[in-house]
C-alpha cells in the first residue's frame, strides 16, 4: 500500500543537490530585472512624481507609475477584492511605508536600483494612525477617508443568552491578550517572472495560490482568465505570506510595458517585511465558570489590524469567529470580531492564520479559570473540552472530535504526572498545556485530472502548491494506491494553469483533504473508463469484470488479465483521463454566526516544561511535547515533520518575533534583528505524535502544532514563577518585568 | 559600472567571469555560472542559505565579493555528488527527512561537511553550534541534527 509510508518526498534527490528549480533562480534569455519604489511617508499625499530621469537612464526599459493605469488600453489600478481599497501603485495618496509607487525594469538589478534613486516624489504629510486599539477607536485619523471608521467589519456570532448564563456563573474573569506584527520570513522572497507574447501573459511565480494570481492579473489587465498562464514551481516556503498577488503584477506591467521582454521581480528581505505581515491582535476574553470547573458563558472581542489595505482581512477576521471561541463546551457565546486600518503594511495569513492570535487569548484564559476555581488546568480542560457529538457555538454539531486525545497525548508525551524536579536558585521550573480549535476554509474547491497512458504511467495534474509540506508526495501515495500501482508508476505535474485544473489556495492545511479527495474521485472514475475500455478486450460485460492492483481480471475460474498498459494499447488511444473534484460549502448567518463554520474542525495540542531564570527572566523550554489530528495518514514520516516545524515555527512568535515600528517605519527589516528561532532557539527535547484513524478521512496538519506553542509555554512559565504573560513575544524583558511586580 | 574579468575556481573547476565589478560571490556563482544552489536569503549573512565553502571552510557568498574569492578552491553543493552517487552527508538528509522545503538545505549540507571535515565525530552541542549558522524556517532542526548524528564517526 502507498498509503501510510513513510516515503522521502519525491524530489529528494534535488532538494539535496540545490537544483529545485525554484523561481528565485529563474533566468531566460533577454530578462530584465524590475523593482519597485516604495513610500517613505506612513500617510500623505503625493504632490509631485517624476520619473522621466530615470526612464532616460541608459539600461532601463521600462518605467511604469500610475500614470500608466485607467487610460485607454491600459491596465485597471483598482485591485479585485471583497473591499477595493488597494490600487497597484499609489496614484495621489501612499497610506504606508513602503507601499509601491512605481516600477522599473532594467537590463541589470543594479542599473535598476540605481534608476529609483532617479525617481522624485514629494509629498504632503497627512496625520497617521499605528496603533491598531487607537485606530478603532472614534476620531483617529482616517487610513480610507471613504468610510466613517478605521473599522471596516464587525463579524457577529451570537449563541444562547450571554447575559444570563453570566449571571449565573460562579466566577467572571475578563482578560486582555496582544499578539504583534510579525513576517512571514520564507527564505525564497516573493519573486515572479512576467513575460507577454501577443495578447497572452505568461507567469511564473513562488505562490500558494497561481488561480488567485491569475484572476487578480486577469482583472488589472481586463482579459480573459485562460488568456494568462500561471505556472508555479516548487516554493522556497510560503506560511500563508505566499497566499495573495505580492510581485506577479508587478513583472507583468513592467513586461507589458517592456515590449513584451521578460522581467522577474524578486523582492530583498527588507521589501519583505513591507509586503505582508501577520495580523496584530488585541482580544479579550471574558468567560463565567461554575465552581464545580463547568463554563458558562464566554464573550470574546477581538480587534484585528489589516494594516492599509484589506485585502483578505474581512474574510479572514469574520473567519476568525469560529478559531475565537476555543475547544470548549460553552452553552453561551458571543464573539464581536473587528477588522482594522493602520498606516501599516497589509497583513495576511501566517501559519496558524487568526488561530494563533486567538489561541493565544483564549489557552492562557483557561489557566487563569482553572486558578480562579482552585482546579488543576489538566482536569479542567479534561472537564469542558467538546467531543463528537456535542453542540458548538455556531450551533452545529461536531463530529470526528479528537481533542481528548491530542490533551491525553501531549500528556503522555511530556510524562506530565512525574514530579518536576526543581534545580533550586533563581532557576524555576514549571509545566503548561494548550489546545487549540481552527476552522479549515469553508468555501473552497479542489479538481484535478488523472490520466493513464501507453506505459502504464499515471499522471496527476493538480494545481496544489509543493511549498516543502510534501504534498506532491502525498498525493502521489494517494492515486498509486487508488490505482492499485507502485508508486514509481505516479507522476505529478503542476500547477500550470494551462495544464492544471482549479485549485483555491494552497492554505489553511486544506489540500490533504481537499486535494486528496478529489484525487481519489479521479481514480474512481478513471479506474470505471479502464474497465469501460477493457471489456471490448475481454469480450465480456462490465459485471464479469473487476479492477485492483493495476489491471482488470475477469471474475471466474481461470481469470484473464489485462494492465492499464495493455488496455490503453489495446483500445488504440494514448491514453485515458479522468476528472475529480471535491468542493465543500459550510456557511454562516453573516448577523448571528449560527451555521456549519468549517467542515471538519482542525485540532492539535502542546504540553512543554520551562526553567526561568528569575534573574534575567530568559525562558528555556526543555521538553515540549506536541500533538495533531490527523486522520488517516498518508506519510507518517512528513506529517510528523509537519509538527516539529510547526513547533519550531511557533517559537518564533511565542519567544522571539515582533516587527517594532517608529512612526510606521519598520525598525528591525532583516534577520539580524528580527529573529527567526535558530538551532539554539528550539525545545532541549521535542516529541510529537500525530494521531490517525485508518479508515477515517484524510485532514490537513499543516498548522495545528503551532498554535498552542505560546499558550502553554506562557502557562509553564506562570506555573513556575506565578506571572502571567499577555503580550506576546515572551521576552526576558517581560519575564522580568512581571517578576519585579 | 566599471567592467571586470575575475578567475574563479569552483567544484575544481576554473571559470573566468566578465561582469560588472562588486558584485558578491552568491550572485556571480548564481547568474554567471549557473549555480543556484547557494542562495540570498537575507543578504547580510545571517540566515546561511549562501553558505560557500571557501578553501573548505564555510563562508556567507553574499557577504564575499566575488573578487575576495579570486585564488581560492571554492566548493558549492553541486560539486558534492561523486560521479554517480550523492555525498554521504546529501544521503543521510534524504534518509532523516532532514529538509522541507530545502531552500536552505545547501547551507546545511555545506556547514555540516565542514564540521565533519575538521570534527569527525562531533557532540550535540557542536553539531547545534556549527549549524546555527543557518536557518531553516520549516522547522526541520530535529531531523538534521539526527542526519548529522548519524554521520559521526564512533
Amino acid at each position: 500500500m502507498a498509503v501510510g509510508r513513510s516515503v522521502p518526498m519525491l524530489d529528494s534527490d534535488d532538494r539535496v543537490r540545490g537544483s529545485v528549480p525554484y523561481v528565485a533562480n529563474m533566468q531566460v534569455p533577454g530578462m530584465l530585472h524590475g523593482c519597485v519604489l516604495r513610500s517613505t511617508l506612513a500617510n500623505g499625499r503625493i504632490t509631485r512624481l517624476d520619473a522621466s530621469a530615470a526612464e532616460s537612464m541608459a539600461g532601463v526599459a521600462a518605467v511604469v507609475t500610475a500614470s500608466d493605469f485607467d487610460v485607454p488600453g491600459g491596465p485597471v489600478s483598482l485591485m479585485a477584492a471583497m473591499i477595493k481599497d488597494q490600487e497597484v501603485l499609489a496614484r495621489d495618496r501612499v497610506r504606508y511605508i513602503g507601499q509601491p509607487i512605481a516600477l522599473v525594469a532594467a537590463e541589470t538589478a543594479a542599473i535598476a536600483t540605481a534608476a529609483l534613486d532617479r525617481i522624485s516624489v514629494q509629498y504632503e504629510q497627512l496625520p497617521a494612525v499605528y496603533d491598531l486599539m487607537e485606530a478603532a477607536r472614534d476620531g483617529a485619523p482616517l487610513v480610507h477617508e471613504s468610510g466613517d471608521s478605521n473599522v471596516f467589519l464587525h463579524g457577529k456570532l451570537r449563541h444562547g443568552d450571554l447575559d444570563a448564563a453570566f449571571s449565573a456563573s460562579d466566577v467572571v474573569i475578563e482578560e486582555t491578550f496582544h499578539s504583534p506584527i510579525a513576517q512571514q520570513t520564507s527564505l525564497e522572497p516573493h519573486v515572479s517572472l512576467a513575460q507577454w507574447n501577443g495578447g497572452k501573459l505568461t507567469v511564473w511565480t513562488s505562490s500558494q495560490g497561481p488561480y488567485g494570481v491569475r484572476g487578480a492579473l486577469a482583472g488589472i489587465f481586463a482579459m480573459d482568465e485562460p488568456d494568462i498562464r500561471v505556472v508555479v514551481p516548487p516554493v522556497g516556503g510560503g506560511y500563508g505570506g505566499k497566499s495573495g498577488t505580492r510581485t506577479e503584477h508587478f513583472s507583468s506591467l513592467l513586461s507589458w510595458k517592456a515590449g513584451g521582454r521578460p522581467v522577474k521581480v524578486l523582492l530583498s528581505r527588507e521589501e519583505e517585511f513591507v509586503t505582508v505581515t501577520k495580523h496584530a491582535a488585541t482580544i479579550t476574553v471574558k468567560t463565567g465558570v461554575n465552581r464545580d470547573g463547568a463554563m458558562q458563558a464566554r464573550h470574546v472581542t477581538a480587534y484585528w489590524g489589516a494594516g492599509a489595505v484589506s485585502e483578505n482581512t474581512a474574510a479572514l477576521a469574520r473567519g476568525a469567529m469560529v478559531r475565537l471561541v476555543g475547544p470548549y463546551r460553552i452553552p453561551a457565546v458571543n464573539v464581536d470580531s473587528y477588522a482594522v486600518y493602520t498606516n501599516l503594511p497589509s497583513s495576511g495569513a501566517y501559519r496558524g492564520a487568526m488561530s494563533s492570535q486567538a489561541t493565544w487569548a483564549y489557552e492562557s484564559h483557561t489557566d487563569s479559570l482553572a486558578k480562579a476555581i482552585g482546579m488543576d488546568p489538566l482536569e479542567f480542560r479534561r472537564r469542558n473540552l467538546l467531543h463528537t457529538g456535542d453542540e458548538f457555538a455556531t450551533g452545529e454539531t461536531l463530529h470526528g472530535i479528537h481533542f481528548v486525545e491530542c490533551l491525553e497525548s501531549v500528556v503522555r508525551g511530556l510524562e506530565w504526572d512525574r514530579p518536576i524536579e526543581q534545580p533550586g536558585g533563581a532557576l524555576k521550573r514549571g509545566r503548561g498545556l494548550a489546545v487549540m480549535m481552527k476552522s479549515t476554509s469553508p468555501i473552497t474547491k479542489s479538481e484535478c485530472r488523472l490520466a493513464v497512458d501507453s506505459q502504464g504511467i499515471l499522471t496527476l495534474f493538480t494545481s496544489t502548491v509543493e511549498m516543502g509540506q510534501g504534498t506532491h508526495t502525498a498525493l502521489a501515495q494517494v492515486t498509486a494506491e487508488a490505482m492499485g500501482v507502485p508508486l514509481e508508476q505516479v507522476r505529478v505535474v503542476g500547477p500550470d494553469t494551462e495544464i492544471t485544473p482549479y485549485d483555491a489556495n494552497t492554505n489553511a492545511s486544506r489540500s490533504t483533504n481537499m486535494m486528496g479527495t478529489a484525487v481519489q474521485q479521479a481514480a474512481e472514475a478513471l479506474k470505471h473508463t479502464i474497465v469501460e475500455a477493457a471489456a471490448p478486450l475481454l469480450d465480456l460485460p462490465l459485471d464479469q469484470l473487476t479492477i485492483g492492483g493495476g489491471r482488470v481480471s475477469t471474475l471466474g475460474p481461470a481469470p484473464r488479465q489485462l494492465t492499464y498498459e495493455e488496455i490503453v494499447v489495446g483500445s488504440d488511444v494514448d491514453a485515458f483521463e479522468a476528472a475529480g473534484e471535491h468542493s465543500t460549502s459550510a456557511r454562516l448567518d453573516p448577523e448571528t454566526g449560527q451555521g456549519i463554520g468549517s467542515p471538519h474542525y482542525h485540532q492539535g495540542a502542546g504540553a512543554c516544561e520551562v526553567e526561568v531564570d528569575t534573574e534575567t527572566g530568559k525562558v528555556r523550554v526543555l521538553r515540549y511535547a506536541a500533538a495533531s489530528f490527523a486522520g488517516r495518514l498518508i506519510n507518517p514520516e512528513l506529517a510528523r515533520l509537519q509538527n516539529d516545524g510547526n513547533v519550531v515555527y511557533g517559537m518564533g512568535p511565542a519567544m522571539l518575533e515582533e516587527m517594532v515600528f517608529d512612526a510606521g517605519q519598520v525598525v528591525n527589516r532583516n534577520l539580524s534583528d528580527y529573529m527567526i528561532p535558530s538551532f539554539k532557539d528550539i525545545p532541549d527535547l521535542l516529541t510529537s505524535e500525530t494521531i490517525s484513524e485508518e479508515e477515517g478521512e484524510f485532514h490537513g496538519i499543516g498548522e495545528m502544532t503551532l498554535p498552542p506553542v505560546a499558550p502553554a509555554i506562557a502557562n509553564a512559565i506562570y506555573d513556575a514563577t506565578g506571572v502571567r504573560i499577555r503580550d506576546l513575544p515572551i521576552t526576558a524583558e517581560r519575564v522580568l518585568r512581571g517578576l519585579s511586580q | 559600472m566599471s567592467i571586470t574579468t575575475i578567475k574563479l575556481t569552483v567544484n575544481e573547476q576554473d571559470h573566468e567571469v566578465t561582469g560588472e565589478a562588486g558584485r558578491s560571490l552568491v550572485d556571480v556563482l548564481r547568474s554567471d555560472l549557473g549555480l543556484p544552489g547557494s542562495r540570498e536569503g537575507c543578504g547580510i549573512g545571517i540566515c546561511g542559505a549562501c553558505t560557500v565553502l571557501v578553501d573548505g571552510r564555510p563562508m556567507s557568498g553574499c557577504l564575499l565579493l566575488a573578487e575576495q574569492a579570486v585564488g581560492k578552491q571554492l566548493t558549492t553543493v553541486e560539486g558534492l555528488p561523486l560521479a554517480d552517487s550523492l555525498h554521504r552527508v546529501q544521503q543521510a538528509f534524504i534518509d532523516h527527512r532532514a529538509f522541507q522545503c530545502a531552500y536552505c538545505t545547501p547551507g546545511f549540507i555545506l556547514g555540516t561537511v565542514a564540521l565533519l571535515d575538521q570534527n569527525p565525530s562531533p557532540t550535540d552541542a557542536e553539531i547545534v553550534e556549527a549549524l546555527s549558522a543557518s536557518l531553516c524556517r520549516c522547522g526541520s532542526y530535529r531531523n538534521i541534527l539526527g542526519a548529522v548524528q548519524s554521520l559521526r564517526s564512533s
